[in-house]
């Protein structure tokens, strides 16, 4: 658990906030430049503190925003805030301009880790874009997706990380009209993508695809094959912690170059994007259209 | 607005120092009250330890409540502990200490004002006060009269005189104007200090310097450049233990009237000849007698309901104590207004303001054009938002422009940036608050910051034509939850002209 100043409250930490701003400033100097591009909300949920967190550390150089990660413990007793402000800067490889972001921690305690909406919403820079990074499975209905959905622009999820891949993709166009979504895990069958179209025309009548990898990509490069041609696909899994294979009525896709990104490089490109990605969503729509 | 003393002493020359007031005696009334323990207090204190205080003064606490002076210094003492931002520095408050004292008095009665004048007499021998005065009046309107008449017919023969009056002026155009008839019949206008402490913000001052001292803002500050602006005063919290004078005033009168409308006169006014008072004040009278009485439709009026606020479940205004349970009172406005001159023309104001909206935020935002053919490709659409430039007051004070600027890396993917100089605001130890400035000002007889007797008659009329037709029917309270950025309808407004609300 990441240790937290307990029991706090908007304003205190709005107020620590501007003094660590004042701090990094020297005295009577003109006031620092802040630079941000978007407010980067992360839900984190226990069990993926770690791997947000590790994340984090490589983003902020590409992204000067404010970042509020949002530890939610709903099953506390107290109804608590908790938080930490933190103010980084970094200077930019040979500019003599520092760039500073500022990471708000906050741990919502019982009730209030069910009304994260109104928790952030005095946080958001001003008029920027707002990108959400749902960290494990997406709980669909459930009050605190449905309120930060509502705050923000861009959602990014990896459906790599949820249990049951299938089913909450099946779930998850009840949220495309309402926010465009980002899946790290399609990101990562980019370049496998950019392969199988290289197969073109010879694919143009496909009837099956073998794929090696994690079941979401699988699942999401079968669901992509099949609404592109317009025609049935079947889909044969072969578990895997990585794609290592996808080929097509036996033809197999050579990616000319897979560049092995972090988890911070692939959370980067997401927060590039604005639109709504309307090949991922027909994609995906086709596991709800889909009797099982 | 900084004066320089060079004329008397050749020593001060080019040592740039601000003038110290002329020696005074202050007379608070309405010293039991809130106000003079939160902000007066505090702010004198604030003054104080910095040394801008002359060294001959005295204060006066005055109020209908017997305390002895000793009880009233401890209860100062204790105010300044508690509201004060400085470090609380023992020799500084017993000086000022020194200078306090009280007087238990009851205007109402007749003759009320003896123990205050005698007081005051002796403070010119004691203190060398010089026979020059200063009245703040922190007392409910209500209470006005009887001290204004009393103070003015019993006027110190020699010194200055002046006169602070805090909000609210009246509650219609009618009774503010009942109001400055009664102050005038004592008092010249030059003499009275009708307060807004708005005005007293620091970027509120920067918003005039930014105007006018940067040569880049001023020729596209106009209708060929500005898209439309908008002001939001939004406020978190509810009503506190305000209840009986927020039911009779509302958000139109607690905020509107004011600060909004001098947000939107320093935003839309001509470059004044010089800053003192009288050229900055015309400008802004200007702009208020040119405001277009918004019609019907252009005014939105909400009340919040239960919702939650910063994690947690809060009641609905109906519901807040000393509220009554079929309140009509509004918590909640925004309006479309446009000042008919030619800077202006066809650029509307939107402004907003409530209780219990999701973020405390005062904010002025300039949205210019967009630009007229970005040769980009369209994928940058969605990054690249208009130029905005916009004025934070509250929490934190700055500027912030967003530009539409690269991404690093491969290709031409633009998005905006947003580039802020942020003064740290209200949490700045650096900054001054509000009263300490206005009372300085006052002290200096510089007026600039104060609302003129016309300023403040143009704004109810406004006011008074906004609210004329929300007699005829009787609104669908509450109308939006606690929490969010008001009523539905709010969002029409500007939906009908093709426009947004700025989300956050
Ligand atoms: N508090 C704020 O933050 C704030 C902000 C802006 C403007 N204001 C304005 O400042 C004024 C004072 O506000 P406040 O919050 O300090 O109010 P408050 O706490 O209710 O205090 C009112 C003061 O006025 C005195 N008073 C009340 N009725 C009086 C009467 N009929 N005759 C003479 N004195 C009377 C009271 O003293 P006794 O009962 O002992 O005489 C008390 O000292 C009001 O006009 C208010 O609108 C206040």
């Amino acid at each position: 658990m990441v240790p937290l100043m307990p029991a706090t409250t908007v304003r205190e930490l709005e107020r620590e906030l501007a003094q660590l701003r004042d701090a990094s400033t020297e005295p009577g100097a003109a006031p620092r430049l802040r630079t941000s591009v978007m407010t980067h909300i992360a839900w984190v949920p226990e069990r993926w503190v770690e791997a947000a967190t590790g994340t984090l550390a490589g983003l902020a150089e590409r992204h000067p925003s404010r970042t509020i990660l949002l530890f939610p413990r709903p099953e506390d007793d107290s109804d608590a805030l908790e938080g930490e402000v933190d103010y980084r800067c970094f200077v930019r490889g040979g500019e003599e301009r520092e760039v500073c972001s500022e990471v708000i921690s906050l741990r919502l305690c019982g009730a209030r880790a069910s009304a994260p909406a109104s928790v952030v919403m005095p946080f958001l820079v001003s008029d920027l874009p707002v990108f959400l990074r749902w960290r494990g499975p997406l709980p669909f209905g459930a009050p605190e997706l449905e309120q930060l959905a509502g705050v923000a622009d861009r959602l990014v999820v990896d459906s790599g990380e949820w249990p049951e891949p299938r089913a909450d993709l099946a779930s998850l166009p009840s949220l495309f009209d309402r926010i465009a979504v980002s899946d790290i895990a399609w990101a990562r069958t980019l370049p496998w993508r950019a392969a199988v179209a290289e197969l073109w025309p010879d694919v143009r009548e496909a009837s099956a695809v073998r794929v090696a990898a994690p079941e979401s990509v699988a699942l999401l490069l079968g669901a992509w094959l099949e609404t592109r041609l317009g025609r049935k696909v079947r889909l044969d899994h072969e578990p895997a912690g990585e794609i290592e294979l996808v080929e097509v009525d036996g033809r197999e896709a050579r990616p000319t170059r897979i560049e092995p990104k972090t988890s911070s490089d692939l959370l980067s490109d997401q927060l590039e994007l604005f639109g709504r990605d309307r090949i991922y969503e027909e994609a995906v729509r086709s596991f709800s259209s889909e009797p099982t | 607005m900084t004066e320089v003393v060079t004329a008397e002493n050749p020593l001060l020359e080019g040592l740039r120092m601000r003038k110290p007031p002329e020696p005074f005696a202050l007379s608070i009334f309405g010293a039991s009250g809130d106000l003079t323990q939160r902000k007066l207090l505090p702010a004198l204190y604030a003054l104080a330890l910095r040394r801008l205080l002359p060294e001959r003064f005295g204060i006066v606490g005055v109020s209908r409540t017997e305390m002895s002076t000793e009880e009233f210094r401890e209860r100062m003492r204790q105010a300044v502990v508690e509201h004060g931002r400085d470090e609380f520095r023992t020799d500084v408050w017993e000086a000022l200490a020194e200078s306090l004292s009280y007087v238990a008095a009851d205007f109402g009665m007749e003759g009320g004002e003896e123990p205050l004048i005698a007081c005051l007499d002796e403070l010119d021998e004691t203190r060398g006060t010089a026979g020059n005065r200063v009245y703040y009046l922190a007392v409910p309107p209500k209470a006005f009269a009887p001290i204004v008449t009393a103070l003015g017919r019993r006027r110190s023969a020699k010194g200055w005189t002046r006169l602070i009056v805090e909000k609210p002026f009246g509650h219609d155009l009618t009774s503010a104007r009942e109001l400055n008839d009664l102050v005038h019949a004592y008092f010249q206008e030059d003499e009275i200090f009708r307060i807004d402490h708005y005005l007293g913000k620091e970027t509120v001052q920067n918003m005039l310097v930014l105007r006018f001292a940067n040569g880049i803002f001023e020729p596209i500050w106009n209708r060929q450049f500005v898209d439309h602006v908008q002001i939001t005063v939004a406020e978190s919290l509810g009503i506190e233990s305000r209840a009986g004078f927020y039911e009779e005033a509302g958000a139109i009168r607690d905020v509107v009237q004011n600060h909004l409308l001098q947000l939107v006169a320093l935003t839309a006014m001509e470059p004044p000849i010089d800053f003192e008072a009288e050229a900055v004040r015309n400008e802004k009278v200007k702009v208020l007698r040119a405001l277009h009485t918004p019609g019907a439709k252009h005014v939105v009026r909400g009340q919040y309901g239960p919702g939650f606020i910063e994690g947690e479940e809060v009641v609905g205004y109906r519901e807040e104590a000393g509220v009554t349970a079929d309140s009509q009172t509004e918590t909640y406005v925004a309006a479309k207004i446009w000042v008919d001159n030619w800077r202006w023309a066809d650029t509307p104001f939107y402004i907003r303001t409530g209780k219990r909206l999701p973020r405390r935020e005062t904010t002025i935002a300039i949205q210019f054009k967009r630009a007229p053919h970005p040769p980009f490709a369209v994928d940058s659409e969605g990054g690249l938002r208009p130029n905005v430039l916009l004025i934070h007051i509250q929490p934190d004070e700055g500027v912030s422009l967003a530009v539409g600027a690269k991404v690093p890396g491969q290709g031409l993917s633009i998005r905006t940036v947003h580039m802020d100089f942020l003064y740290g605001g209200a949490f700045r130890l650096g900054l001054p608050e509000a009263y300490e400035r206005l009372i300085l000002d006052c002290l200096n007889g510089d007026a600039t910051l104060f609302t003129r007797a016309d300023e403040v008659e143009e704004q109810w009329a406004l006011v008074d034509a906004m609210v004329a037709p929300w007699r005829r029917d009787r609104p669908h309270f509450p109308n939006h939850a606690a929490g969010t950025w008001g009523p539905h309808a709010a969002d029409e407004l500007l939906h009908r002209d093709g426009r947004s609300w700025r989300r956050h």
